[in-house]
């Protein structure tokens, strides 16, 4: 049962990522990349590591191909133009690819990897999270700290990059507008008869 | 040790969930393929300008600052992604878990107080 | 055994085959930047499921903590690298990667 699962889902998530590859329009791409990651996270719930699945659809899905999906769209380009060269380069890819596919072959027949069928995602732990937070506050403090500062940079490299200030347009400043009194917006003046201000 | 037959019987709920919306959506897509009436013509395709052919497309550009605003989400959503598995052993009152969370939220502070100060949040 | 269980073999394979296509993906698309920021996606979602697989089935945390960090370098890296393709697009109005050549001397 479990390995029917397996060959739906890796099917699903293979023939998604030729599809990435392949689609014409970008859009699709990001979409077919949307499936890829969903089905993915259930490969991975099928071993048990419940919580990487859901970070996956919470951060790939929900976030990193929302971002693609934006750029996407910001940008007007004429895509058909981008995938002319898409022909010329199919016979060197493949080629590249086949090799590549060949040498991991050839690594995975010399290696041996003790591959049992039992697995176990959460050992000493009830549950997958509990397991991971064990280790990754105490044990791995300095690669946690090392995400936190690797997150600040892109926030501030994204920030700096693509913030625009708007000089030109006007604002509504609430604290300045409450904050006005009577004697700041109006004067009285005592305008005599046959004589301007 | 888990079993790979449990965790499927686990997750039914989830499968059916699944099934029923991709039978229920390929429905949708195939009954209004079948049953709607499809008589397009270039009138109908292109997009409605008052009195004058149309310019262009109907579709517009992407304003730059939902990028920005997508990109902070990014950012505290992995933030959020690393308190979960937190929150054990803040439960089993792990003190240098929570002090080591604390150094992490203040560093992504410092992004968030510099994206305040830069006005990136404001909708101007 | 090997044809009635869930191993470790299977795992590998997907991974195999995913990076493959994400590498296949970057050589294809060569005029296409997005395609390619995909395909580098591809590759490390491929990364990520190695690591994780590794994980369970040798009953350790390790390659589920690692498989986390990869995850926020990959958001890190898509996040920096669509900002720098907007910037890139509206400095010059087209993405071809091939014209990205103003740095050389």
């Amino acid at each position: 049962m479990a390995l029917i699962a397996f060959y739906i889902l890796s099917t699903i998530v293979v023939l998604s990522a030729l599809f990435v590859v392949a689609a014409r329009n970008p859009v699709h791409s990001v979409l077919w990349l949307i499936l890829a990651f969903f089905t993915s996270a259930g490969l991975l719930v099928l071993i048990g590591a419940e919580f990487l699945a859901m970070l996956l659809v919470v951060v790939y899905v929900g976030a990193v191909a929302v971002l693609f999906l934006f750029v996407v769209m910001m940008l007007d380009i004429d895509f058909a133009e981008l995938k002319q060269g898409f022909q010329n380069y199919l016979v060197v890819g493949v080629l590249v690819a086949l090799a590549l596919l060949a040498e991991i072959g050839i690594v995975a027949a010399a290696a041996t990897f003790g591959g049992g069928t039992t697995f176990n995602a959460n050992p000493g732990a009830a549950t997958n999270a509990e397991a991971l937070s064990r280790v990754l506050y105490t044990d791995y403090l300095l690669l946690f700290q090392m995400s936190g500062i690797v997150l600040l940079v892109a926030m501030i490299g994204a920030i700096v990059l693509t913030l625009r200030a708007r000089p030109t347009v006007k604002r509504q400043n609430i604290a300045q507008q409450t904050g006005r009194k009577r004697k700041d917006a109006v004067e009285l003046k005592d305008v005599r008869p046959g004589q301007g201000i | 040790m888990e079993d790979a037959q449990t965790l499927v019987v686990e997750y039914l709920p989830v499968v059916i969930f699944l099934g029923l919306a991709i039978a229920i959506s390929l429905l949708f897509l195939v009954a209004s393929s079948l049953l709607a009436p499809r008589k397009p013509d270039p009138e109908k395709l292109s997009a409605y300008e008052c009195g004058f052919n149309a310019f262009d497309d109907a579709r517009m550009k992407f304003d730059v600052r939902f990028y920005l605003v997508s990109i902070l989400f990014i950012i505290f959503d992995l933030e959020v992604a690393f308190l979960f598995p937190w929150v054990f052993q803040v439960a089993e009152g792990n003190l240098p878990a929570f002090w080591s969370m604390m150094g992490f939220l203040g560093v992504l502070t410092i992004g968030f107080v510099y994206e305040w100060r830069r006005g990136a949040l404001e909708w101007q | 055994m090997a044809g009635l269980e869930l191993t470790l073999g299977h795992y590998l394979a997907v991974s195999a085959a995913l990076f493959t296509i994400g590498v296949f993906g970057i050589f294809v698309n060569r005029k296409n930047i997005i395609v390619i920021l995909m395909s580098i996606e591809l590759i490390l979602l491929s990364v990520n499921i190695n690591l994780v697989a590794f994980s369970v089935f040798n009953g350790t945390i390790m390659g589920q903590v690692f498989a986390m960090l990869v995850l926020t370098v990959a958001a890190a890296e898509a996040a920096v690298g669509l900002a720098i393709l907007v910037v890139y697009f509206r400095n010059r109005g087209e993405i071809a990667v091939e014209d990205v050549n103003v740095l050389r001397g």
